[in-house]
């Protein structure tokens, strides 16, 4: 009972967290707009990616680690202690790992190969670093809201080819890695980026191609537009509180979804896709770096988990909005007085649905074991690539057919509840019997 | 024969498709994850009586043990005497017999003038008895050898992690402890001698004929040294632990 309250009270302090900070991005970029024309998008840089997506990101690797031992029924880390009257005995749910490991790789030997290539491989973190860090400038975190007379805007960038910008600067980060395997002068490491850069060209079509669906369906590649599109229901019901369907994307492109998330799981080069890495076999690109710069590399996997969380939240689940009653909130006098208070519950919202991404996706990635190299490449290209291609032309044809995108979103529910049928005809894999299994199929062997 | 790889084995549509499977093994890990998350661990030492959701089977160490199994014996000890010596008495014999040459004794030789009437009846002692902790190998032979029952292996505790190997070289006060041992087989615990009768022996004993008839005082005298208290032989066996 203690746990269960211990829990829902980390989780209840997560979310507290979330709303606390929206509500300063708010407050601070309405005062930073009083300064100038546009320095609220400037404080947004500071709140959105330097506390939101650095704070869940650096989180995110004592969570992996901790999550991780939660499913396999391990305990994780629990040794680092603060060494304080009060703290002295507590484990803290391995937060301390967080200090103790930061100022592990700050204080490391910082060792460079003798025959590296110096500047590339000096390099080579910051360049795979910075484009996961830039691609969250285009991601909406919170509607636009109007404070003392000016619009308050909660992103860093709204161009208008929003999704094309997220392609280019996320294969760019290919650049670092096979960049660290190269200039490092280890065989490992080159095959480390080798692999990296191969992956990363099997999947950048597919990553591309999953996306044309929506873009057809929200006739738009700005992310503002796509996640205001998504505040639409499908269908509603006519009473006060709106109640109904939401336009999200999960329900017009669920083959879109999968395709996008298989793809972009591959371009963050984590487990099932983790073939650049390879821990048990070449250990990857950054075989050779060590101290903050081996941590560059580790906690720009992290931030593109982050990053890619709030794309998928943005696309494919409506990115800031509500599922429902959105409208009769905004109705309410309080949200009409204070526009803020809206904003910061949106952003929250938008927060709490990334932070729910970062975790299925670490599910994701403590679930599944590691592609083999062929399978990676058949899944990419012989797979994802004419599905994705399958999905453009019947997502093209149903809008020609139904503008309103109703038939899209009854083709998606059709293809969600098929999937959902064939998973649960089989019922849960612990009370399978094993006889079944026993018996090879034919050609097995 | 070599496997395949060319053939696919999945025939289940719902393997070929992968995310059926997929979303079950996700369930699988989900249901981990909430259950070890949400509910209380127990922390039974004994891992396969564990109840409960949660599924955690980690023992953790310094703060939780797992009892040793009632056959452990555990690191050896020097048994000491009522006086806190220790019985043994440098007759290397498990020296001699341990496979892994880890006990060293020099003997000394008690003071046949020592008050003490333990030490008055053993001629030596061990000045130094060392064990090297992490020469040995737990056999037991020298327990087995020890003609003295003067080392035992009950105490149920291994061998203490220490920051250097010389700390491991065990000497006599980190070895005698435990509770004393006493059998009556000691040689202290043995009867004095009787004592002379009472009265002057006289020649008329020898003598075919004279005396008969006269008790013989020194049967009271025997009878009463059986009685006193020194004489009772008391064995103390330790707490089994």
């Amino acid at each position: 009972m203690r746990r269960t309250l211990m829990a829902c009270l980390a989780i209840a302090t997560i979310v507290v967290a979330i709303v606390a900070f929206m509500a300063a991005a708010y407050q601070v970029a309405s005062l930073a707009e009083g300064w100038f024309e546009g320095a609220g998008r400037l404080t947004n840089i500071l709140f959105l990616m330097l506390v939101f997506v650095m704070i869940i990101a650096t989180l995110l690797t004592v969570a992996e680690r901790k999550w991780s031992a939660m499913i396999q029924n391990r305990i994780g880390p629990n040794r680092a202690r603060i060494a304080l009257p009060f703290l002295r005995d507590r484990p803290l749910g391995g937060l301390p790992h967080l200090p103790a490991d930061v100022l592990k790789m700050l204080f490391k030997e910082d060792f460079a190969p003798a025959n590296a290539d110096r500047l590339l491989f000096n390099l080579a973190p910051v360049l795979a670093f910075a484009p996961s860090f830039a691609l969250f400038a285009v991601v909406p975190a919170g509607p636009t809201v109007l404070m003392n007379g000016r619009e308050i805007p909660m992103f860093v960038s709204n161009p208008d080819f929003g999704i094309l910008f997220v392609f280019a600067i996320a294969s760019l980060a290919v650049y670092g890695t096979s960049l660290a395997g190269w200039s490092s002068n280890s065989k490992l490491a080159l095959l480390g980026g080798v692999r990296a850069s191969s992956q990363m060209i099997s999947y950048e079509v597919a990553l591309g191609l999953s996306l044309v669906g929506m873009m057809i369906a929200f006739s738009t590649v700005q992310l503002t537009t796509i996640t205001d599109t998504q505040a639409q229901y499908l269908w509603q019901t006519a009473t006060d509180f709106d109640f109904g369907l939401p336009a999200w994307g999960i329900f017009l492109q669920p083959l879109g979804f999968v395709l996008f998330f298989a793809a972009a799981f591959a371009e963050t080069k984590r487990a099932p896709f983790d073939v650049p890495e390879g821990e048990s076999e070449i250990i990857g690109y950054f075989v050779e770096y060590s101290g903050m710069k081996f941590g560059m590399f580790m906690i720009s996997e992290f931030v593109e988990v982050v990053v890619l969380s709030g794309v998928t939240a943005a696309i494919f689940f409506g990115g800031y909005h509500l599922p429902f009653g959105e409208q009769w909130l905004s109705r309410l006098a309080l949200f009409q007085q204070n526009p803020w208070l809206f904003g910061t519950l949106l952003g929250s919202v938008f927060w709490i649905k990334v932070v729910l991404l970062c975790w299925a996706q670490l599910m994701i990635r403590w679930t599944f074991p590691r592609f083999r190299y062929d399978q990676i490449q058949a899944l990419g290209w012989k797979q994802l690539l004419p599905v994705g291609l399958a999905n453009v032309f019947l997502t093209g044809a149903l809008i020609l057919w139904d503008p309103s995108l109703r038939a899209l979103a009854v083709i998606g529910i059709l293809e969600i509840a098929a999937m959902l049928i064939l998973t649960f005809s089989r019922g849960t894999p612990e009370r399978e019997s094993s006889p079944a299994r026993a018996a090879p199929p034919a050609g097995a062997h | 024969m070599a496997y395949d790889a060319s053939q696919d084995p999945r025939q289940d549509v719902r393997e070929r498709i992968y995310i059926p499977e997929l979303l079950r093994g996700l369930a699988v890990t989900t249901r981990h994850f909430l259950r070890n998350l949400f509910r209380e661990r127990d922390k039974n030492p004994s891992v396969v009586d564990r109840k409960g959701p949660n599924l955690v089977t980690t023992v953790e160490y310094p703060e939780e043990r797992v009892p040793y199994p009632p056959g452990y014996r555990g690191l050896h000890r020097l048994v000491p005497r009522e006086d806190g010596k220790p019985r043994c008495v440098a007759c290397y014999m498990c020296a001699t017999v341990c496979p892994a040459q880890c006990i060293y004794i020099e003997a000394g030789e008690y003071d046949p003038a020592d008050p003490a009437p333990q030490s008055r009846v053993i001629e030596k002692f061990p000045t130094k008895f060392v064990i090297d902790e992490l020469r040995c190998i737990v056999c037991g032979f020298c327990v087995e050898a020890c003609p003295k029952d003067a080392i035992r292996m009950d105490t149920s505790h291994h061998t203490p992690s220490e920051y250097t190997r010389q700390s491991f070289v065990y000497d006599i006060p980190k070895l005698l402890k435990g509770p004393p041992v006493r059998h009556p087989s000691d040689p202290w615990q043995k009867r004095a001698a009787s004592e002379p009768p009472p009265h002057e022996p006289s020649e008329a004993h020898a003598r075919i004929g004279e005396g008969i008839g006269i008790s013989y005082q020194g049967l009271h005298s025997s009878e009463e040294a059986a009685g006193s208290p020194t004489a009772v032989p008391i064995v103390r066996f330790p707490k089994s632990s």
